[in-house]
């Protein structure tokens, strides 16, 4: 058996299940004759790390990989970016590989810069340009270049001209389906894994055309229909790939969180200000980011990165180049501080549904840079703004460009096998992926903990 | 820690053992320890460093674009 993974950055359970789903044509045969339903994201449920919790079965704490960025030794201002060469645990490409497997693994990120791997592999949107190498094994990147020209790894969404935007997103698209139908008919794989980065792009960009409930909703835009004609496309793009595949392989369709509306973005370091908890002053008016800022951090106890989630840092002594918290003190002063954030209520008084997690309790273990606390306010309907300088610490609209939608908890998951006649629903987590993966194969990795989604059973 | 034990070839034994007299490491071992920290202490120093100065700015640019480094 053979296994073709599509990846789709973002993809939520109610649209393409439900909402469009009459309108996908291909998507909907698939799914007929498949398992399918949502899938719990890692926590946090971002594009790195929660690929590669889906990719290796481990949890972001036993990968050491809490989001694109890190501290780096402590510092308050150095920060290294994650990549591939950070991701120490075997993926299920690995596992394949040691049993002979070949695998083509094409834009799941991190995979910059491209690891020898026992088959190909192909750089996601953290690869700098296309100027550098981005595939292993080196020359395939020429044979890329045969088939589409320039490669494109992402488009940066957050800008007025939404047309560019759009067409952008369009052309990277049809590119990369391009290279997947080359790859697929030239490279003799067993296994195929591919991330379409498009449709996370299109949904940050063009949600609040297509959600009449959002708050900066525009009726009858030209860009209404933006997002369903994407999902149109990806489902041509994707039956025209599924055409070309052998009848003795299994599809899946994965994503690495959800989507939905924004509702505004909070300055949790202004906050943090306010609260003199952060002892720096900012001006109204003067916006500026937090590596901006001029900290006293010898009267710092707390302070944040934003993001879609916000990172929460004590300023530990001993740890912390200034550190005022003492280490007997830790608990109490997180503890308080987690109270506070869970206490703050929306720009009108309402109440929110904030969650702050500790990683060394929601992780078996926690290595790395890892942050005191991680933050979804309003369970993550409030980006976090790391900026400082605005009027009030509640952004009605994006601090850093247009941007209409945050992330959600659960992605989607759907698993076709050629034995199948019928479809049924289940409910699944990222960390089923990788032993459900592997057990397609006949293979199961023991150090692997959750559950093997799909034993061969009718349905 | 539990130990495991690796071979080496005699002659680079010897070499070892010339090269420690006189030094604080006390046996072949804990010499070839210590080189082969500080080899892997590189090699992932230098994996951490994957981007070029230039490279890591225009990375991080486009990561703060698409609203991952706010």
């Amino acid at each position: 058996m053979k296994v073709f993974v599509i990846g789709l950055d973002s993809a939520p359970p109610d649209l393409l299940f439900n909402e469009f789903l009459d309108d996908l044509p291909n998507l909907r045969k698939l799914l007929s004759k498949s398992i399918y339903g949502p899938m719990k994201s890692s926590i946090p449920a971002i594009t790195i790390p929660a690929w590669m919790c889906m990719a290796t079965g481990k949890t972001p704490g036993e990968l050491g990989l809490y989001g694109f960025r890190h501290r780096k030794g402590n510092s308050y201002k150095d920060i290294w970016i994650a990549h591939s060469l950070m991701v120490k645990e075997k993926a299920v490409w690995d596992y394949l590989g040691e049993k002979g497997y070949k695998s083509v693994v094409l834009g799941v990120p991190p995979s910059y810069p491209p690891k020898k791997i026992n088959g190909w592999m192909i750089g996601c949107f953290i690869t700098p340009d296309s100027s550098v190498n981005y595939t292993y094994p080196p020359e395939l990147k020429s044979e890329i270049e045969k088939v589409v020209g320039d490669y494109i790894f992402d488009v940066v969404f957050r800008k007025e001209n939404r047309d560019e935007v759009k067409e952008q997103i369009w052309e990277m698209t049809e590119k990369r389906f391009e290279v997947v139908r080359h790859l697929v008919e030239t490279k003799d794989w067993d296994f195929f894994w591919f991330v379409e980065i498009g449709l996370d792009r299109v949904h940050h960009a063009f949600w609040k055309y297509f959600d009449e409930s959002h708050h900066l909703h525009e009726p009858n835009s030209p860009y209404k229909n933006v997002i369903p004609d994407y999902y149109k496309l990806l489902d041509r793009e994707i039956g025209k790939t599924l055409k070309l595949l052998d009848d003795d392989t299994a599809v899946v369709i994965a994503s690495d969180h959800g989507i939905k509306k924004m509702k505004g973005c909070f300055a949790v370091n202004q906050w943090l200000v306010d609260e003199g908890l952060l002892k720096a002053s900012y001006e109204k008016g003067k916006v500026i980011r937090f590596e901006q800022l001029d900290v006293d951090w010898s009267k710092t106890v707390a302070w944040a990165w934003g993001g879609y989630y916000a990172r929460v840092f004590l300023n530990v002594k001993g740890r912390d180049p200034s550190g005022v918290v003492r280490m007997s003190e830790y608990d109490r002063v997180r503890d308080e501080i987690a109270e506070m954030l869970k206490s703050i209520r929306g720009p009108n008084g309402e109440k929110w549904d904030t969650k702050v997690f500790y990683p060394e309790e929601i992780y078996p273990t926690a290595k790395g840079d890892k942050p005191d606390m991680m933050v979804y306010f309003d369970d993550l309907y409030w980006r976090a703004a790391g900026t400082l300088g605005w009027e009030t610490s509640y952004l009605l609209e994006n601090d850093t460009g247009p941007d209409d939608a945050v992330h959600s908890e659960y992605g989607v998951f759907a698993l076709h096998t050629p034995d199948m006649d019928g479809s049924k629903t289940i409910d699944a987590t990222i960390y089923d992926f990788a032993p459900t993966v592997l057990s397609l194969f006949g293979l199961k990795a023991s150090n692997l903990r959750e559950k093997v989604l799909y034993n061969g059973y009718n349905i | 820690m539990p130990e495991r034990t690796v071979k080496i070839p005699e002659n680079i034994y010897e070499k070892i053992q010339e090269r420690i007299k006189d030094t604080e490491f006390k046996s072949v071992d804990e010499y070839v320890t210590y080189v082969l920290q500080e080899v892997l202490a590189s090699l992932e120093e230098e994996e951490e460093n994957v981007f070029t100065e230039e490279e890591e700015e225009k990375v991080k640019e486009r990561l703060r674009a698409l609203g991952y480094l706010d």
